[in-house]
């Protein structure tokens, strides 16, 4: 039997009707969910059914709905306006609106992470950047100090009058040297101890002068001054002299040389 | 009631219902509600009456629609037995006669003449113009099923003609409705 013939036997109508027996419902369940072009030829068929036992027939419209509504669901409050609430759209390609939700969701939450992850790193540059600055700037203040050290120490080299004493080692096995840069008409000098160690906690180089024989106080250099290239101005002026040295000597200096340990002697 | 709405389909309509959702019931009766009367109302013949199991008959979908089996029949013919039953319950409960199953042929054509005759005088317009355009062979058949519930063979045999005739007949008397309802 084709559908055709299916439709022409009338049991499509019996089934809408509730008139077969169990097992024929259960086969005509069956046919059409093998046939579903069926499903129309039934809709049509309960739509005409429907529409006959309606009509002729007067429900009140106003009043039964609420009334059965109130009794099906007490706590509700009576809804006397539902007749005239829209019905919400129809849910069609329900599963296809899911799908979309969660294929929004999905991209949305891939996209915030990727933009999570960019923004991370950006800031994590953005630390790395200032860190990096700051090296930059304390290295180019540290240039610009040595800078300013190697201009001095060449204005003062640029100076004909001025004469270079170089302080060589008093301790032997111990090679060490200072230098000194006398301009003797301005009673001005500077020494540079390059060539001495760090002194021990506690020590301080002192810079002596020698006039008629007898050692005279230049005062004390700056323990940063040691095995480094920078050049400090002498204190005080110094007008004469036959000779210059360097003495370890407690903090803050010695009022006389400690003689062992005078570390570099040069001669004017 | 209008025309039928065919906004929801059975499966989503369904769902409302499990869901307990009120725009489930509204639609259920908005669309349901009016055909749902007109079957209790020929069975029993007061307005009153059929109104209240009209409600009984609500309640009842609204609490047993998980139990409702889409293998079994469609939503309309589960709630269109569930108004059938609760009508005929309620005439036994009145003490009423029942022109029933158990009445033989001829009391049953009969009661059932009887009965068209009734509606016929006491229906609106509307309902006697349209069955008006069906023929008795046809409307009776319709009537027997549609409002008193009885199976093809329970029709063979009071009407004592072939079941496949009745199926045939069922055909073409619902084929006349669907064209004086303009369903295609």
């Amino acid at each position: 039997m084709n559908t055709g013939e299916y439709i022409e036997s009338g049991i499509l109508e019996a089934y809408v009707l509730g008139v077969l027996t169990a097992d024929e419902n259960l086969e005509v369940a069956a046919y059409v969910a093998m046939h579903p072009e069926l499903s129309a030829e039934l809709d049509a068929i309960e739509s005409a059914l429907i529409q006959y036992s309606a009509s002729g027939v007067s429900l009140p419209q106003v009043g039964v709905s609420d009334k059965i509504w109130k009794t099906i669901n007490p706590s509700a409050p009576l809804a006397s306006a539902s007749k005239n609430v829209p019905l919400p759209a129809p849910q069609k390609n329900v599963q296809w609106r899911y799908a979309a939700i969660w294929i929004v969701l999905a991209g949305s939450l891939a996209l915030n992470l990727l933009l999570w992850n960019i923004g991370r790193k950006n800031a994590d540059t953005a630390i790395a950047l200032t860190k990096e600055v700051a090296c930059l700037h304390m290295d180019q203040q540290l240039l610009t100090a040595q800078l300013d050290d190697y201009l001095k120490a060449k204005d003062m080299m640029a100076d004909t009058a001025m004469q270079t004493i170089v302080m060589h080692t008093m301790q032997k096995g111990h090679p060490m040297a200072a230098t000194l840069y006398w301009s003797k008409e301005k009673a001005e000098a500077y020494v540079s101890v390059d060539g001495l160690p760090k002194p021990p906690e506690g020590m301080q180089y002192q810079l002596w002068v020698i006039q008629d024989g007898k050692p005279v106080d230049m005062g004390v250099l700056s323990n940063k001054m040691a095995n480094t290239p920078k050049i400090q101005k002498v204190a005080m002026a110094v007008s004469s002299g036959e000779a210059f040295a360097i003495t370890l000597e407690k903090n803050g200096g010695s009022p006389v040389p400690t003689m062992e340990n005078l570390y570099v002697l040069g001669k004017a | 009631m209008g025309e039928i709405a065919t906004k929801y389909n059975e499966e989503e309509l369904i769902q409302l219902l499990k869901e307990q959702n009120k725009a489930g019931f509204d639609y259920l009766y908005q669309n349901y509600a009016g055909a749902l009367y007109g079957v209790i109302y020929r069975i029993l013949n007061d307005e009153q009456t059929s109104q209240d199991v009209l409600q009984d008959v609500f309640v009842k979908i609204w609490n047993s629609v998980a139990q409702y089996n889409p293998n079994k029949g469609r939503l309309y013919t589960w709630m269109l037995n569930i108004s059938r039953n609760a009508a005929i319950d309620k005439t036994r409960s009145k003490g009423e006669i029942m022109k029933s199953k158990i009445h033989t042929g001829e009391n049953i054509v009969d009661s059932l003449e009887q009965n068209i005759k009734t509606e016929q005088a006491t229906d609106t317009i509307g309902l006697r113009n349209m069955v008006a355009d069906l023929k008795p062979e046809h409307a009776s058949i319709i009537n027997l099923a549609y409002f008193n519930g009885y199976t093809i063979e329970e029709i063979s045999k009071t009407l004592n003609i072939p079941s496949g005739t009745v199926k045939t007949r069922m055909r073409s008397a619902i084929g006349q409705l669907r064209k004086a309802f303009a369903v295609k």
